[in-house]
């Protein structure tokens, strides 16, 4: 296994830090949690990195794990890791119309259980973004795919402690528009690259906690000195820091064997996905034990990612469904 | 990014295949668990075989693959050294059954030895001679600056006196690196030196020391007025201390694939002995397993991105977090091992419990992995401070 990023992909990477820390500032994020018409300037920047939906799941990883790190609000993820994927894979050419940035969509599969497979439920949950979207590709049984636009649809908003991604409940009754099949291993491995992606994400969540706890450390004095100094908090940060460079290295692996469609693809999206979120989800409450009350509070932006570990984990599978999905690999294969 | 190296290095791990196939004798096909569970009952801590496969490794060229051909090696790039490790520990092979020669005193030697001292660099890697390391003592453990073991200097020769402990296989080894204090009145770190001391010099004296499963292959070694020439000292006077960092990164940096490589199999081998303790379908078990997985599947990966900044010059932090996680992962998934057998956990017994009590005496030792060549502890600290920057106290 080769980790080494090649020239483009170090040049993303920077790029997208760059471009995100501009366009995505905490006062974007906070502005959204009243009015989400604020994410649409930021689509309009961010569209331009569409077409990443179209290359390597490698690629679109780096630059989603950047659009973790800074809790950026909007369609980017629903349009590229989720429509355009599950579109192509029913051949519809809103695909390319989404990976060139043109469209937005959603994806409506998950039932009451939030698994995100097929299922007779007639009302499709944890879909994101799905009032404010172009598109919303509602899968049913067979399976089929129907693209249908939100006003066709009865959308319900999930009320969650993440204000970042927000999550619907969509009931499709009378719709006229023709379903059209989608192969089931097409629509799993689409359902794969997304799970890789948010992988990812979390990881960019995870690494902005973590580096928000850290600057706070060195900086924090307390009984004459930086309280990094104190082993308590350094074995907390160095065992927090392991957390997450591992998740980091299982989400690139995953993406890694799913562009090459290596046979070690699917126990590696449920590692990448676990490992995601206990890194997160640590991060969260790591890093608010290290900033003590101040963090606590509202102003503070700490707790605006510390939503968005906690809206991530319990999407597109808990931590605990990833291990029992691998177990069943382990055990009973 | 791409998951494997490209045709060049494949062809590199074939050949290495070719040659395991055909030479690679049947103890050493079993050398894993025959360096875990046999060690307790074995009375050679070094038997023939090993000693044959050694040298054999190193007249192939297999022994230290990045070496040149002269000490046992053929020049293969860091890449190619990684794949050798890789398979290695895949096919549970040993290079060899005493680390401290080849791991330790061979590397530091190139870097900081004198002519005469490099002549010994060769039958080191080949295990011709054997080597111990005296570094820790008894009141020198984490804080190994802190060690008190004496050298004076009187004319053209050292006298050596004190006590060091925890030196594996001090009671067959035919020489020692040896760490010792020539200078007390400087700052701890700034007056230590290192010597090569003949064990059979008089006034030497290993007594084995036995480890918590019983068994010995560790020892205290005593020092009184044991005379070394003044020319076994390596590098320089008071200096010894930059050694010690070289010679314990050394240690640390290839060990990652194997302990890598051991957790997955371990991880295997607890999936089966839930099967036949019918613990497979405990939704408790099945999840602590998958965690297991998880985390061994993502070391490697956390493995692999480590070696690719490696190889572009940067500094790898990885090594101390693969050796933290490893060792404390190890240790917990014995314990599991125990746990899944119910009342019979503690059992070392033919005909109850799980192979004659392999993972209590796995998990006995594998409190050594936590502890031994720098702590977990330790770990923490090297993380904090190096890699994540924050300030000593």
């Amino acid at each position: 296994m080769d980790f080494t990023l090649t020239d483009e992909q170090q040049m993303l990477r920077d790029t997208a830090r760059t471009l995100l820390a501009k366009e995505c500032p905490t006062a974007l994020v906070r502005a959204h949690i009243e009015d989400p018409s604020v994410a649409d300037a930021l689509w309009l920047r961010l569209a331009d990195f569409a077409p990443l939906a179209a290359g390597p799941l490698s690629d679109l990883c780096l630059f989603v794990e950047e659009t973790g790190y800074v809790a950026a609000p909007g369609p980017f993820f629903a349009t590229t890791a989720l429509f355009a994927s599950v579109l192509a894979a029913a051949g519809d050419d809103r695909a390319q119309a989404a990976q060139a940035g043109e469209i937005t969509g959603t994806v409506a599969l998950a039932g009451v259980d939030g698994v995100w497979r097929p299922n007779d439920d007639p009302v499709k949950c944890f879909v994101p973004e799905a009032d404010r979207v172009d598109w919303v590709a509602v899968v049913e049984p067979g399976p089929t795919v129907r693209v249908v636009p939100p006003a066709v649809l009865s959308t319900r908003l999930l009320n969650t402690v993440d204000w970042s991604r927000r999550l619907f409940e969509v009931e499709v009754a009378d719709v006229d528009e023709a379903s059209t099949p989608i192969d089931g291993a097409a629509l799993e491995r689409a359902v794969r690259c997304a799970i890789v992606a948010l992988a990812a994400e979390q990881v960019g969540t995870a690494r902005r906690l973590f580096d928000m706890a850290l600057e706070y450390a060195k900086q924090r004095v307390q009984f004459d000195h930086p309280i990094g100094s104190f082993q308590a908090i350094q074995h907390r940060l160095a065992d927090l820091s392991l957390a997450v460079e591992r998740a980091d290295a299982a989400a690139q692996y995953a993406a890694m064997t799913v562009d090459a469609d290596h046979d070690d693809a699917r126990r590696a999206a449920h590692v990448a996905k676990a490992a995601a979120g206990t890194a997160a989800t640590r991060a969260a409450k790591d890093s608010i034990q290290v900033h003590g009350g101040i963090g606590y509070t509202w102003e503070h932006d700490l707790h605006l990612f510390i939503r968005r570990a906690y809206g991530a984990e319990a999407w597109l599978g808990t931590t605990g469904w990833h291990h029992d999905q691998l177990a069943a690999l382990l055990f009973d294969a | 990014m791409r998951l494997s190296f490209g045709p060049e290095v494949e062809a590199f791990r074939d050949e290495l295949g070719t040659f395991l196939d055909e030479h690679a004798p049947a103890e050493a096909l079993a050398g894993y668990d025959f360096a875990d569970s046999g060690a307790e009952t074995r009375v050679d801590l070094i038997p023939q075989w090993a000693r044959d496969w050694q040298a054999t490794l190193f007249d192939h060229g297999w022994m230290i693959p990045g070496y040149p051909r002269e000490l046992g090696g053929r020049d293969a790039t860091p890449v190619q050294t990684l794949v050798y490790l890789e398979e290695m520990a895949r096919r549970r092979i040993p290079r060899s059954l005493h680390f401290p020669g080849y791991a330790i005193v061979a590397p530091s030697l190139l870097e900081f030895g004198d002519d005469a001292q490099q002549a010994l660099v060769a039958p080191a890697i080949r295990g011709d001679t054997v080597w111990c390391i005296g570094m820790s003592e008894p009141n020198a453990g984490s804080d190994l600056a802190g060690l008190q073991t004496r050298a004076e200097l009187d004319g053209d020769r050292f006298v050596v006196n004190g006590q060091k402990v925890w030196t594996s296989y001090a009671m067959v080894a035919e020489k020692c690196f040896v760490y010792v204090r020539t200078n007390p009145n400087v700052p701890k770190h700034r007056g230590i030196s290192l010597l090569i001391v003949d064990m059979d010099t008089p006034g030497i004296d290993v007594r084995p020391l036995r480890h918590i499963s019983g068994a010995a292959n560790f020892a205290e070694v005593f020092f009184t007025d044991v005379e070394v020439p003044a020319a076994n000292v390596v590098g320089e006077v008071n200096d010894g201390w930059r050694i010690t960092q070289g010679s314990l990164a050394h240690e640390r940096a290839g060990l990652w694939v194997e302990g890598v490589c051991r957790l997955e199999s371990t991880v295997q081998s607890l999936v089966d002995v839930a099967h036949r303790q019918g613990m497979d379908h405990d939704s408790g078990v099945r999840r602590q397993l998958a965690a297991f997985y998880e985390q061994a599947a993502s070391l490697r990966a956390l493995g692999y991105k480590g070696f690719a900044s490696f190889a572009q010059g940067s500094s790898a932090p990885e090594h101390s977090y693969l050796k933290m996680a490893t060792s404390e992962l190890g240790k917990a998934a014995y314990e599991l091992g125990m746990q899944l057998q119910g009342p019979y956990a503690p059992a070392r017994d033919s005909e109850r419990g799980e192979e004659n009590g392999r993972w209590a005496n796995m998990f006995f030792m594998s409190f050594a992995n936590t502890i031994a060549g720098g702590s977990s502890e330790i770990q923490r600290n090297i993380i904090a401070q190096r890699v994540l920057g924050l300030p000593r106290a």
